[in-house]
């Protein structure tokens, strides 16, 4: 088909074809840019923890008693804590331990491997944790072995057997590729005795939940011991069978209260706290959602609008055109090719449009870099947006009867 | 003439109720998504110290020893030792000054009332409740005496008060923490500011501490830190007068000086500090510290948050889409009364009259587009509110509600005015010779 005529058509409605041209450049640019920053914080949000964050509560506990203030008191009773959780139906493993989930920071130290002579080696974050900690976390020990009972002695103190599980990472930022497990490690400022790597930890980058892949939050570094005091409290990590979650931190709490009341426990699911953490991002993603469609509808609808406009006012010549032997096809394919071209032209500027606008929003926003498929897949959909505003409108002039030509107005 | 246009607008706008309901329905949605999102952006900019925000500086001293390695980002302690804002309290340049932290310990309510439970507590001198304009309802700051002869005095805030004191003027109550009984002097009016002006290296959006005691209470009292601290050193932490003397940093230190005169006399005196402190064999890095405004410390800390930029561009932008769109059916709605306009424009009226008598029009389309836009984006904002923990404090004030307006005027104005042109620059009664 020759276009010649739809190209003189369109510059005696310059008014319509800029407009259209700029909606459609805009609302490409915002919409590649939306998904964009979706796609990105997305994945921030489904980056997998490597633990079984559905099925995990944290409980604290805060004593208040004075008794608690005794070692041996205190001691007892963490023991006593964790036969009573682990008793309660739908607990799978439990654990004492200082670590923490979703925390956005934790606590960390240099580390170097005990025959080195360095002063300062890798930050490593540092935790202490009872035996069931790996079960507990759904941490997968790919070499070596997880803590015993028989390897935290008496009282909160990691003593005797100095041993330590490892992360992947953190055995790679110490050791490089030698075999770390065996190894001994040891704290940069050598204020505690060097300890035995006995198992290392497949992935892991918690708390800190920042993305610096390789970087100090996915080291870590675990001790066996009991951990808490009268001061900071006690804290449990609870593993449940699926689905039980709710039932056994209602069930906890009755029970740690009922066994000690001098105490105030607080509990918390991984989940919970897990969303707590993202709601920025979910915001983020939720509401550029919604102006994502918004903006697809109000753009549909201009179109639908600009176009049922160019059908009204040409009428007369349409129903010339028909009477001088244009089939329908013809019609429907003019207005069609006509609305492509003037779809494909916003696309065009809106190419740059995006762009410029990511160049605006990357120097707000770190690493949402404009990836050359959103721009192709936003071109798809816009194409097809422009496509499903324009059908209507066209069906309408296609139907114009040839004999319209004839009247007068 | 101005009645006489608006009534014209008002039949025109009648005449075609569906068209006038998508014109007033595309506006609103456009102001509704941009006045709830540049309300957000709003919230993280406004000035969180009203009126001296550039006035109160962050104080940063480099207390490292010389072989320490910390995160490659970070030039600087983010906290000061306790020993070093016990000295710098002894600087007579700052108006004021106070050295700040969090504890926490066990507050006893009246049995009947409430279990017990444990609050963060800040722990400050007088200065903070000044120097951050934060409102007191009942009381006030304790005396400044206090700051160097401690006493177990306390403010709390208006949710405190309500729950222990069922809201009532509770100055000269005790209140059992620990075991210790505290007296208050002063009951804190509703605050909750979107970031805790004091408070912006850690947690910034975090609701502001129920309660509130004298910093001078630290040593005899014992108070434990609830906050970060971060220790390079390898010191004997056997005893709280150990961990007080150690070189772990756990407090902010903030100061306010009214201008640049105050600024370099403090500058000075600070310079004056670590030189004698490097006497003794502290300070074993270069002479290093830094004094820091709210503003800055914001930029610094990259808020307000970088997605609430981007949502606060990208609603603009929607903005001026659903404007564009305007234009196209304001467009067709006055060509087609072209006839109409070149019948008025043979009768007598002028080019400007039909001009402005269309510009009119948009303008009342944009108006109560607006209205209808604004009233829509508290829906909005009650959904983000409820994801952010500073939620409490998102809502639309006097400058956002008049900045909304005037954004629905300049999109009727930017939808109206061409076609408000074209249909004005129809020939009078062109359209009589052809009918």
């Amino acid at each position: 088909m020759n276009i010649g005529p739809i190209l003189r058509a369109m510059k005696h409605n310059r008014t319509r074809v800029v407009l259209i041209v700029l909606e459609i450049a805009i609302t490409f640019a915002i919409v590649t840019n939306c998904v964009n920053v979706i796609i990105a914080e997305r994945k921030k949000m489904t980056r997998p923890s490597g633990f079984d964050d559905d099925n995990i509560i944290r409980i604290h506990t805060r004593p208040f008693a004075p008794e608690f203030a005794e070692m041996s008191f205190l001691d007892t009773s963490i023991d006593a804590d964790l036969r009573l959780l682990a008793s309660i139906p739908g607990v799978r493993a439990v654990a004492n331990t200082n670590f923490q989930m979703w925390e956005g920071g934790g606590s960390s130290s240099s580390y170097v491997p005990a025959s080195s002579a360095l002063k300062d080696g890798p930050q490593i974050q540092n935790y202490f944790a009872t035996h069931g900690i790996a079960e507990t976390l759904g941490l997968k020990i790919v070499a070596g072995r997880g803590f015993r009972q028989s390897d935290h002695g008496i009282g909160t103190q990691p003593d005797p057997a100095n041993v330590a599980l490892i992360t992947r990472d953190a055995a790679r930022a110490m050791f490089g590729d030698q075999n770390p497990l065996g190894q001994a490690v040891q704290r940069a400022d050598r204020s505690l005795p060097p300890f035995t790597v006995v198992g290392i930890i497949d992935s892991f980058y918690n708390p800190y939940g920042i993305n610096d892949e390789g970087g100090m939050s996915t080291r870590a570094l675990i001790r066996p011991a009991r951990v808490g005091s009268s001061g900071n409290g006690v804290s449990y990590m609870v593993r449940t069978e699926p689905g039980a979650v709710n039932a056994v931190v209602t069930e906890a709490e009755r029970r740690l209260a009922q066994a000690n009341p001098g105490r105030v426990i607080e509990s918390e699911t991984m989940l919970g706290k897990r969303n707590r953490w993202f709601s920025g991002s979910q915001v983020v993603v939720t509401t550029m959602t919604g102006i994502i469609i918004a903006l697809i509808v109000v753009t549909a609808l201009g179109l639908l609008g600009l176009t049922s406009l160019a059908v009204a006012e040409r009428t007369k010549q349409i129903g010339t055109r028909r009477a001088l032997g244009a089939t329908r096809a013809d019609i429907l394919r003019y207005f069609l090719i006509e609305n492509w071209l003037v779809t494909t032209a916003g696309l065009a500027l809106g190419v740059v449009g995006a762009f410029a606008l990511n160049v605006l929003l990357v120097s707000q926003i770190s690493d949402v870099k404009m990836g050359w498929q959103l721009v192709v897949a936003g071109m798809v959909l816009l194409w097809l947006n422009g496509l499903a505003s324009t059908i209507p409108p066209a069906l309408r002039a296609m139907y114009i009867p040839p004999s319209i030509a004839t009247r007068s107005v | 003439m101005f009645t006489y246009h608006l009534k014209i607008a008002v039949a025109s706008l009648r005449r075609n109720p569906v068209l006038t309901a998508l014109l007033i329905g595309g506006i609103a949605l456009g102001i509704c998504v941009s006045t709830a999102f540049v309300t957000l952006q709003h919230m993280f900019t406004q000035e969180l110290v009203p009126g001296k925000s550039d006035q109160i500086f962050y104080v940063r001293l480099d207390t490292w020893g010389k072989d320490v390695k910390r995160f490659a980002e970070q030039t600087i302690p983010d906290q000061v030792t306790y020993k070093d804002a016990a000295a710098l309290l002894r600087s007579p340049v700052p108006v004021r000054q106070t050295p700040t932290f969090i504890t926490t310990a066990f507050v006893h309510p009246d049995p009947k009332i409430a279990r017990p439970y444990q609050p963060q507590i800040r722990v400050t001198n007088s200065d903070l409740f000044e120097m951050f304009r934060i409102p007191f309802r009942y009381g006030g700051p304790w005396p400044k005496s206090v700051d160097t002869k401690p006493e177990q005095v306390i403010v709390i805030d208006h949710a405190t008060n309500a729950r222990l004191f069922g809201g009532a003027n509770s100055v000269g109550k005790t209140i059992r923490v620990g075991e210790r009984h505290f007296r208050v002097v002063g009951v804190l009016e509703r605050w909750r500011p979107p970031m805790r002006p004091y408070e912006l290296m850690r947690n910034p959006l975090g609701a502001p501490e129920p309660m509130y005691i004298p910093f001078s209470l630290t040593p005899s009292l014992e108070l434990p830190p609830a906050g970060n601290d971060s220790a390079w050193k390898n010191e004997e932490m056997d005893t709280y007068a150990q961990f007080l003397n150690s070189e772990v940093m756990w407090m902010q230190y903030w100061v306010e000086l009214p201008d640049a005169k105050a600024v370099d006399a403090y500058r000075d005196w600070l310079r004056g500090y670590i030189l004698e402190q490097k006497k003794l064999g502290r300070f074993e890095r270069p002479l290093h510290f830094e004094l820091t405004t709210i503003p800055n410390l914001l930029e610094e800390m990259r808020l307000p948050l970088d997605g609430v930029k981007a949502l606060s561009i990208v609603s603009l932008l929607f903005l001026a889409v659903c404007s564009l769109n305007l234009v196209g059916i304001l467009l067709g709605k006055f060509l087609a009364r072209i006839p109409e306009v070149s019948v008025r424009r043979a009768l007598g009226a002028s080019r400007a009259q039909i001009f402005w008598q269309h510009v009119i029009e948009c303008e009342l389309i944009g108006l109560v587009g607006g209205a209808l836009g604004i009233l829509m984006s508290l829906g909005i904002l009650s959904v983000l509110a409820r994801f952010m923990p500073n939620g409490e404090a998102l809502r639309l004030d006097g400058e956002m509600l008049l900045t909304a307006s005037f954004l629905s005027l300049v999109a009727g104005l930017i939808a109206g005015v061409y076609p408000a042109w074209r249909v004005c620059s129809v020939p009078p009664a062109m359209q009589l010779k052809v009918q």
